[in-house]
């Protein structure tokens, strides 16, 4: 479960997220929707602990990520936006580092890197150095290191950009299986029509602020019912 | 034509632009400006007294144009070496390769584009050591006018023949050898030439520094064997033509042969150009796939191990340095190359001099032998580049380390002791040398234990600087190096420390003997290493998690 209670998080000059509250239950998949620099991987980097959360609290899984951060992280599993990252290690001793992060015991490592990166298709390149991968290749790897500790709350910043058909497939369902275990997923998106499949709730963010939280179902009716998402979410960001 | 010139001078502007840079690397170019008239004037010295001497042994014989052949054999070997580097760069590893190719451009306009920037760097060499040079000969001969307008077309042209022998030669090896597939390799490679190159200068002036005037000792030798220069210089054909050119500048023949070296020049332009329009873009395609390897499940499963945090987070860093060619370069390389000097000097002294050294050392006292050897290892293992660069060598990937449930103080240490581990490869060699001069074992083992901890304290001091003032939004490897003073920093911060402490245990008498004075020494270190542990504490609680968010 995630709680975020009355967070605002200014940069010299703007005010990136103001007043957000949301409260994202255990067992949903959390549509995290709004317009490009509306807020979205600012409150995503709050949550994970990469930025100082400054006025109001921010709760995964009970644990304050200001006061309690390492109890907080080791529920998280955390896909940032960018995965160039770790350029010179080969996917396997990536993939071994993140282990060694979360403390993950060899048999459990061993069985969960064959299972995913076969479901992803790289196990045939995990001898390989990550410089040498294509993007999506890039973002697939680090899919699957989060997925090793098995994280309570998985938090993924744009995760379907790049991915080809078969592998953006394969992490939706990921995503479902998570949740139907009873944990929580949030992950940011502009892809509208994967909010549409996948989310049982969604929140849309403008301006550092929430437009709109509820199901699929209440949004379209807060609006006409025949509508597609596409047109709710310019009607609602339209002064973005 | 245009179109080409309106590319070199794109691409001229985005590799010298200063748009963009932080006013600490734009400082670093003024200092690096007056710190050069110094070192030019030194310069200037060292070749006024070579040409001198030579010229005051090859003159009554008329063998003056020797000189002449040898400088241009010289700085010509010189260009060759310094372009490998930057037209390996240029040409196949620059992050804008590709977006180039894609470009409607000719491969021979990219190419001429691609040479722009490297070619000038050329001429920064080009002035320090041709100019200089010269006019110096020119002042010895009492030459005219002509001479030195015809000197500075040389000089202009001198660079070209050189630049695009080496551009030719790395288009075919890129084309037919295939070694695209291992661009870190040969990066690394590169690096490792120079390491060489560097050395190598240092054993030639070993060489011919035993005598008290190297410049008469070296025209000797010309002069016994004039055929060995012929020969060079035959080898070298636009080396001849020039010197023929400048030693008799009014005769038919000096102006035959600067025509014949002002042509030459234009032909190797359009070889180059040529080369490049048919090898170019076979050597750079493919450059960005990379070489795969299929393991077994088997040995992949091997593979898969838990470790500790530390240990992990350890080999990570050590990778990351082995495997980046600039950080292997401008870590690895340049903390080994002062103590392997040390060494070769001490092997390559052929004059016996090792033995007076060693005798000479250890004639003194064991307290002075100490106090010498630490202010020695402090000089040498000072500037630690592994530590100097442990924050900044993150770079924007720098947030990993913000949501990942690991302790601040963990990555820290794990990045101490990598530039620990990497100090201590330069004691091993600092070692030989030890052993080389033979000192007593009681006296080494000594020096062994306080090297460890200055080596710590570096590391230390190198990693909080970093921290405190870090540069993690590069785009390119190398900025982490370029422009910073960080390294001279933390340098002067070491002197700062202990130029006191080792002179007052010098001067004092008060604190004789080597028991005495390696206690001292040994609680000076641990007290420090305590007092810039504590500061790093703070410093961390204070950047590590505010560094990304500045």
């Amino acid at each position: 479960m995630i709680e975020i209670e009355r967070v605002t998080k200014q940069f010299p000059g703007h005010t990136a997220v103001n007043d957000l509250s949301l409260t994202v239950p255990d067992g949903k998949i959390f549509g995290f929707l709004g317009p490009n620099g509306a807020g979205k991987s600012t409150t995503i980097k709050m949550m994970t602990g990469i930025l100082p959360v400054e006025t109001g609290r921010i709760n995964v899984n009970g644990f304050d990520i200001t006061k309690d951060p390492m109890k907080a992280k080791t529920t998280i599993g955390y896909v940032p936006d960018r995965s160039d990252i770790f350029l010179r290690l080969k996917g396997i001793e990536y993939l071994n580092f993140v282990a060694d992060v979360y403390g993950v015991p060899t048999d459990v490592r061993r069985e969960k890197i064959d299972y995913y990166t076969k479901q992803f298709s790289i196990y045939g390149a995990l001898n390989d150095h990550i410089l040498t991968y294509s993007h999506g290749m890039r973002q697939k790897i680090v899919v699957c290191g989060v997925l090793l500790h098995d994280p309570d709350v998985w938090i993924l910043d744009e995760p379907l950009t790049g991915l080809d058909p078969k592998s953006s497939y394969t992490l939706k369902e990921i995503m479902r299986e998570h949740a139907t275990k009873g944990k929580t997923v949030f992950f940011s998106t502009h892809v509208l029509e994967v909010v549409e499949q996948l989310c049982d709730e969604v929140a849309i963010i403008n301006n550092g602020q929430l437009d709109f939280i509820g199901n699929m179902a209440d949004m379209k009716q807060q609006f006409k019912e025949d509508d597609n998402l596409e047109k709710v979410f310019l009607e609602l960001t339209q002064n973005g | 034509m245009a179109k080409t010139w309106k590319l070199i001078r794109i691409m001229v502007k985005m590799q010298l632009s200063l748009v963009g840079k932080s006013t600490n690397e734009k400082l670093g170019y003024v200092f690096l400006g007056i710190f050069a008239i110094p070192a030019s004037l030194f310069i200037l010295y060292v070749i006024n007294g070579l040409i001198s001497s030579m010229y005051g042994v090859l003159a009554p014989s008329g063998n003056e144009s020797v000189i002449l052949g040898l400088l241009f054999v010289i700085t010509s070997i010189l260009f060759v070496f310094i372009s490998v580097g930057t037209i390996l760069s240029s040409f196949y590893f620059a992050e804008d390769v590709e977006s180039f190719v894609a470009l409607p451009f000719q491969p021979y306009q990219i190419i001429l584009g691609k040479s722009a920037v490297p070619f000038l760097t050329l001429y920064l060499t080009n002035l320090v050591i041709l100019a200089p040079s010269l006019v110096i000969c020119g002042l010895h001969s009492h030459a005219g006018i002509v001479y030195y307008l015809y000197a500075f077309i040389i000089w202009l042209l001198t660079p070209v023949i050189p630049f695009v022998v080496t551009a030719v030669l790395l288009m075919f090896v890129m084309r037919f050898l295939n070694l695209s597939k291992n661009k870190d390799r040969i990066k690394v490679f590169a690096g490792l030439l120079t390491f060489v190159f560097a050395i190598g200068i240092n054993i030639v002036i070993r060489l011919n520094s035993s005598e008290t005037n190297p410049g008469s000792n070296l025209a000797h030798l010309l002069a016994e064997q004039n055929g060995l220069l012929q020969l060079t210089t035959k080898f070298y054909p636009p080396a001849y033509f020039s010197s023929i050119s400048l030693t008799d500048p009014m005769s038919m023949a000096g102006a035959g042969y600067f025509l014949f070296t002002f042509a030459l020049a234009i032909v190797a332009i359009l070889f180059m150009m040529t080369t490049g329009q048919k090898l170019y873009f076979k050597g750079v395609l493919g450059l960005s796939g990379g070489t795969k390897k299929t393991v077994s499940p088997a040995k992949m499963s091997k593979k898969i191990q838990k470790k500790n945090f530390l240990y992990s987070s350890w080999v990570r860093e050590m990778k990351i340095m082995l495997r980046t060619p600039t950080f292997f370069t401008q870590i690895i390389v340049q903390s080994l190359l002062l103590p392997v000097l040390f060494v070769i000097i001490l092997v390559m002294d052929t004059s016996g001099s090792i033995q007076g050294i060693s005798a000479v050392v250890n004639s003194w006292q064991g307290k002075t032998i100490i106090l010498a050897m630490v202010g020695f290892t402090v000089l040498v293992l000072g500037i630690n580049p592994a530590a100097i660069s442990s924050v900044s060598r993150d770079g924007k990937s720098w947030f990993n380390h913000l949501y990942m449930p690991v302790r601040a103080e963990s990555v820290m240490l794990s990045k101490i002791l990598a530039s620990f581990f990497i100090n201590f490869l330069s004691l091993l060699v600092l070692f030989i040398m030890v052993c080389l001069l033979k000192l007593p074992i009681m006296l080494t083992v000594i020096w062994i234990v306080l090297s460890l901890l200055i080596s710590w304290l570096t590391s230390i001091i190198g990693t909080i600087l970093d921290l405190y003032t870090p540069n993690l939004h590069w785009t390119d490897e190398r900025e982490v190096f370029k422009g910073r003073f960080i390294g001279l920093l933390a340098l002067a911060v070491e002197v700062i420390i202990f130029a006191p402490l080792i002179l007052i245990l010098w001067r004092v008498d008060g604190f004789g003997g080597i028991w005495m004075t390696t206690m001292i020494l040994f609680a000076a270190l641990s007290l420090l290493i305590f007092i810039s542990n504590r500061i790093l504490k703070t410093m961390i609680e204070k950047h590590f998690y505010s560094l990304f968010s500045s």
